[in-house]
C-alpha cells in the first residue's frame, strides 16, 4: 500500500514541478493526493514562531496566513501536539479556536485538518488541510495525511542538506522511514558535534549525498564508529583501519 | 517461577502499569520480557503498522542490535510481514537455509542461532494493526498453551497501544500508532546520544534510560525527549545495574 501511494506522490511531485507550480510542489501534491480543497505547509522557526512554508491556493493561503496571525487553528495545535481536526465549522465544536472558527468559515472553508510534521523529537510543523464541505476524513484520507506529513519531514531534512529531487526519491525509496540506525547514528553525531539532533540527521543526509552512499549504510557506520564527526571542525573522519583492529 | 503464577503476576504488573499517563514504549517492552520467561522462547518483539501500512519495530526484550536488525529486516519482508498482511498466526515455523520463504531475513536470524519463529497478529476489530514475533534458538514445538498464552499478551499489547480510550474509529487508531512508533524514533535518538555521552553500548543505553525513568517516575519518551532537546545531559543519567530483567 506505501509504495503504491508512494508512487502517487512521486507523480504528482514531478508533475507540479514541470509545471513550474511556485517553487513548492508539496502542497499542491497534499491537496491533489487527498482529493482535498487545499493544503499548506507550516514551518516552526528556530524562534519557535510558525511561518508559512507554501500552501496549495489562495484560500489555503489565506487560511493558513489567519491561523499564524491569530495564534490558533489545526496547524498550530498540530505543529505542538497531536493531529486534530474541526469537522463542521459552522456547528458548535470541541475544538477552542474561537476566533478562528468564524474567520475560517468566512473564508469558505467548512472542515480543517492538522498532522503534526515531525521526527523523533524533531517538530518541523503542521500541515494543514480543508475543505469547504463539512465531515471528517474517510479512513484513507487520513492514512495518506500521515504518510503526506512524513515524506514532507523527510524532504525539509533532504532540501536541507542540499539533495536533488532525485536524492529524496532515492531516500523515500530506500529503507524505512523508521530505520533505527539512522536516528542512533543522529543522536551519536548530536553529541559529537555538540549540534542539534535535527542538524544530525541533515548532515548525515549531506554526506550520504555527497559520497554517493546509502543512508542507512552510513549511518551503520556512524553507529559502529568507523565514520565520526570532528568535534572542532565538523569534518567527517572516516577510519576503515578500524574495522581490522577490532 | 510456575507459569501460572508468573503470568497471574505479569498481568498484575501490567494493570499496574496501564494507569492514566503510562508509557506504550514501556509497557511493550515489559510484555515482551514477561513473553521471554513466560513461553519458551528466546527473544520476543512487537512491530506495528504505520497509518499507511507499513510494518515498524516499537518494543522487544533485547535492544542489542542484531535483534533490531531481525526487526528491521522485516519492514519488507519475514513473519511479522506475512502475520501482519494474512492476519493469520505463523506458529513453529522451523528455519532453515533451505527455506525460500524470506531470502533476507531467514540467513540472518539464523546467523543469530535462532532456529524457530512465530508471529502471532495483534488485532483490534477486524483491523491487524501488527505483530508479536517470538524467537527460539531451539527446535521443537511451542505447545498450544504456549500459542493461547502468547497470544494473550498479543491481545494485551494491543489494548496497551489503544491506551484508555472507549470509543477507537480509524482517526484516533492512526494517532496512536502514529505516537507509539514516533515514540520508539525519540528513543532511538535518545540511545545514540547516551551511547556517545557514556561510551556503552546501545543495549546498555536503553536500559539506563528506563532505569532512570522508573527511578524518578518519569516516561521513558518523555525523558527520552528531554535528552534529545537537551534539557538534561546523558552523563547525568542514573547508573544501570543488570538485576532480574525488570
Amino acid at each position: 500500500m506505501t509504495v503504491h501511494r508512494l508512487l502517487d506522490i512521486f507523480t504528482l511531485i514531478e508533475r507540479f514541478e514541470r509545471e513550474g507550480s511556485n517553487g513548492y510542489a508539496l502542497c499542491a501534491v497534499a491537496a491533489e493526493f487527498m482529493a482535498l480543497d487545499g493544503a499548506g505547509i507550516a514551518m516552526i522557526s528556530d524562534s519557535e514562531d510558525l511561518t508559512s512554508l507554501c500552501t496549495s491556493n489562495n484560500a489555503a493561503g489565506a487560511l493558513m496566513d489567519l491561523e499564524i496571525t491569530l495564534g490558533e487553528g489545526p496547524a498550530v495545535d498540530a505543529s505542538r501536539g497531536d493531529a486534530n481536526e474541526d469537522t463542521n465549522l459552522l456547528k458548535e465544536s470541541a475544538s477552542n479556536w474561537e476566533t478562528y472558527r468564524p474567520e475560517a468559515a468566512a473564508l469558505g472553508a467548512r472542515a480543517v485538518f492538522g498532522f503534526p510534521v515531525r521526527l523523533g523529537a524533531i517538530r518541523f510543523g503542521a500541515l494543514s488541510l480543508f475543505r469547504t464541505t463539512p465531515g471528517p476524513l474517510n479512513a484513507e484520507q487520513d492514512s495518506d495525511a500521515y504518510l503526506m506529513a512524513s515524506v514532507i519531514g523527510r524532504a525539509i531534512l533532504s532540501t536541507q542538506a542540499g539533495g536533488s529531487q532525485e536524492n529524496l526519491v532515492g531516500e523515500l525509496n530506500g529503507a524505512s522511514m523508521l530505520d533505527f540506525r539512522v536516528h542512533q547514528a543522529a543522536g551519536m553525531l548530536a553529541v559529537q558535534g555538540c549540534i542539534s539532533v535535527k542538524d544530525a540527521l541533515v548532515l548525515l543526509r549531506a554526506h550520504a549525498f555527497g559520497a554517493g552512499c546509502q543512508l542507512s549504510e552510513l549511518a551503520e557506520r556512524v553507529v559502529s564508529g568507523l565514520t565520526r564527526l570532528d568535534p572542532e571542525s565538523r569534518e567527517w573522519i572516516d577510519a576503515p583501519e578500524i574495522e581490522n583492529n577490532e | 517461577m510456575e507459569r501460572e503464577s508468573l503470568l497471574i503476576a505479569t498481568l498484575v504488573e501490567l494493570a499496574d502499569n496501564l494507569v492514566d499517563d503510562y508509557d506504550v514504549i514501556d509497557v511493550l517492552t515489559v510484555l515482551c520480557l514477561r513473553c521471554v520467561e513466560a513461553v519458551d522462547v528466546d527473544a520476543a518483539g512487537v512491530m506495528l503498522a504505520s497509518p499507511d501500512g507499513e510494518l515498524q519495530f516499537v518494543a522487544s526484550s533485547s535492544e542489542s542490535m542484531t535483534v533490531l536488525e531481525l526487526f528491521q529486516i522485516q519492514t519488507n519482508e519475514g513473519p511479522c510481514v506475512d502475520c501482519f498482511r494474512g492476519g493469520l498466526a505463523i506458529t513453529n515455523h522451523a528455519l532453515s537455509e533451505t527455506d525460500g520463504r524470506w531470502p533476507h531475513f531467514t540467513p540472518r536470524a539464523l546467523a543469530q542461532g535462532f532456529r524457530a519463529v512465530h508471529s502471532l497478529p495483534m488485532r483490534l476489530r477486524g483491523r491487524t494493526i501488527g505483530a508479536l514475533n517470538l524467537f527460539r534458538t531451539h527446535q521443537g514445538l511451542m505447545t498450544d498453551d504456549d500459542v493461547l498464552v502468547a497470544q494473550g499478551l498479543a491481545d494485551v499489547a494491543t489494548i496497551a497501544i489503544l491506551q484508555h480510550r472507549s470509543t477507537i474509529d480509524a482517526g484516533t487508531l492512526n494517532a496512536q500508532l502514529s505516537n507509539a512508533l514516533n515514540s520508539r524514533v525519540i528513543i532511538e535518538q535518545a540511545k545514540g546520544m547516551i551511547r556517545q555521552s557514556t561510551g556503552c553500548d546501545m543495549d546498555e543505553a536503553f536500559n539506563r534510560l528506563r532505569a532512570h525513568a522508573r527511578n524518578h517516575n518519569e516516561g521513558l519518551t518523555g525523558l527520552a525527549t528531554r535528552l534529545v532537546t537537551k534539557s538534561i545531559d546523558a552523563i547525568d543519567l542514573d547508573e544501570w545495574t543488570k538485576t532480574r530483567s525488570s
